[in-house]
């Protein structure tokens, strides 16, 4: 019994800087961010690593852009092969953790029918500057409430290194991000 | 004995907050009382006037002495380590070594060519955080007697010279304001907590239309008092800058709430 444990934790210390130094200088999961799940559990940030995501930051309580985000990203995933849909995750991030509940984001969810298997996360009340930073999302949040914020879904490859963005102005998917999109998928 | 263990946690927890506390007040943190506040800064939807929370302010910029110390805990941040995401090539380039700042550098001078994120970093593990614009504004309002000096169109001006060598608060004796805080409108420019909210005009300008939707609720900003170069150099300076950039003339202190 012993044995077997010793040499368990011999390879987890092994296995736990070599693992740090695989990823890239440039991945965003060299942040170390909490956030919450839509169903309350603690999730961190960079467990995100492991598959090509299509991020954005967004907040529940917006009724002009956010809802395109969210349809901009369905928009990708619709015109994306089966099989490369199930490469692809969809997560939105709340930039406004005091109002974002779980509760508000699994409501989001439902309201705009996402599909199965996207992530809503609402992050740690200090950790957001840091994520919005990283994805370099701007955002304000202005007297009523309200947030002033860049709309961009933001490709992240299966380490978190940033392989395109796309302006989100309207419902309809940036034909240039989605050739981005299926040539990361498709990649080696 | 194991009845015992939790109480004597419990006491060595007690002295060592006592010790933190005692070690806060030696790294200088000054204490700003707050207060309805006519901000130089108005974005479009906003009223003249601000409420601010009391808080409290480090008395100093952060010394290259303190950020080598702050390296020595969290030698992930060190310029040779630093993952590519946060840095950029002259994060702490000025320095001898990766640990140290050397002998051509002084060390109680505030540490520059540090990057938001390193900053961020620093001034949580002080269980702080870095002001936020506004914040600053309020504190660097107030002169060596007055709280809010503003008026003093005299004193203003020279303000043009803040972030350079020829800046109010550069020389290294000169005199605290009216909270007990050094350096505000000193050589070096300070990062803030929110820089990447500062969405000013230098986001939009040369822009083609369609940029306007870049920003939910397209932004506008103007200065109540675009006589207040202090306050607008900053700013325009920060709204330009990304969170991994460095400068030459960019260091930082930190901030706490008050609870």
């Amino acid at each position: 019994m012993k044995i077997p444990s010793l040499f368990l934790s011999a390879l987890m210390a092994l296995a736990a800087p070599l693992h740090a130094q695989s990823l890239p200088g440039d991945s965003v999961y060299h942040l170390h961010a909490a956030t919450q799940d839509a169903d309350g559990q603690p999730f961190p940030w960079s467990s995100l690593r492991g598959q090509a995501r299509l991020v954005s930051m967004f907040y529940t309580n917006c009724h002009l852009m956010c809802p395109l985000i969210i349809e901009n990203a369905k928009s990708v995933q619709n015109q994306l092969a089966p099989a490369e849909r199930k490469q692809l995750g969809v997560v939105m991030i709340s930039l406004d953790p005091a109002r974002d509940t779980p509760a508000a984001m699994r409501d989001v969810a439902k309201r705009h029918r996402v599909p199965e298997g996207w992530q809503f996360l609402t992050p740690a009340d200090n950790d957001v500057r840091a994520i919005a930073s990283v994805l370099d999302v701007r955002y304000r949040f202005r007297q009523d409430g309200s947030i002033n914020h860049t709309s961009v879904l933001v490709l992240l490859d299966s380490d978190g290194r940033i392989r395109a963005r796309s302006e989100v102005t309207g419902a309809a998917a940036d034909p240039a991000f989605l050739i981005q999109v299926k040539a990361l998928l498709a990649g080696p | 004995m194991k009845r015992t263990l939790p109480s004597t946690v419990t006491l060595l927890l007690a002295m060592a907050s006592a010790l933190a506390v005692a070690g806060d007040a030696g790294s200088g943190y000054r204490y700003v009382e707050g207060g309805d506040f006519r901000s130089s800064v108005r974005f479009e939807e906003a009223t003249r006037v601000v409420r601010l929370a009391s808080f409290s302010l480090m008395e100093k910029p952060v010394s290259n002495r303190d950020f080598s110390v702050f390296l020595a805990r969290q030698p992930q941040w060190r310029r040779d380590r630093i993952p590519a995401v946060f840095a950029s090539p002259g994060y702490l380039g000025h320095w001898t070594s990766a640990d140290m700042p050397g002998d051509n550098v002084d060390h109680d001078a505030p540490v520059v060519h540090v990057n938001w994120y390193a900053a961020d970093a620093y001034c949580r593990a002080q269980g702080a955080r870095l002001p936020r614009f506004v914040e600053w504004e309020y504190a660097a309002a107030a002169d060596a007697t007055r709280r809010d000096a503003r008026s003093d169109a005299a004193w203003r001006m020279r303000q043009v010279n803040d972030g350079t060598p020829h800046a109010i608060d550069a020389a290294p004796g000169s005199p605290a304001n009216a909270y007990g805080i050094r350096g505000l409108h000193g050589a070096q420019w300070e990062w803030s907590e929110d820089v990447a909210s500062l969405l000013g005009d230098g986001d939009r300008r040369g822009q083609q239309d369609g940029e306007a939707l870049r920003y939910c609720g397209a932004t506008a900003m103007s200065f109540n008092d675009p006589g207040d170069y202090g306050v607008v150099k900053r700013f325009v300076l920060l709204s330009a800058l990304q969170p991994a950039a460095t400068l030459g003339n960019l260091g930082f202190r930190c901030a706490r709430s008050t609870p």
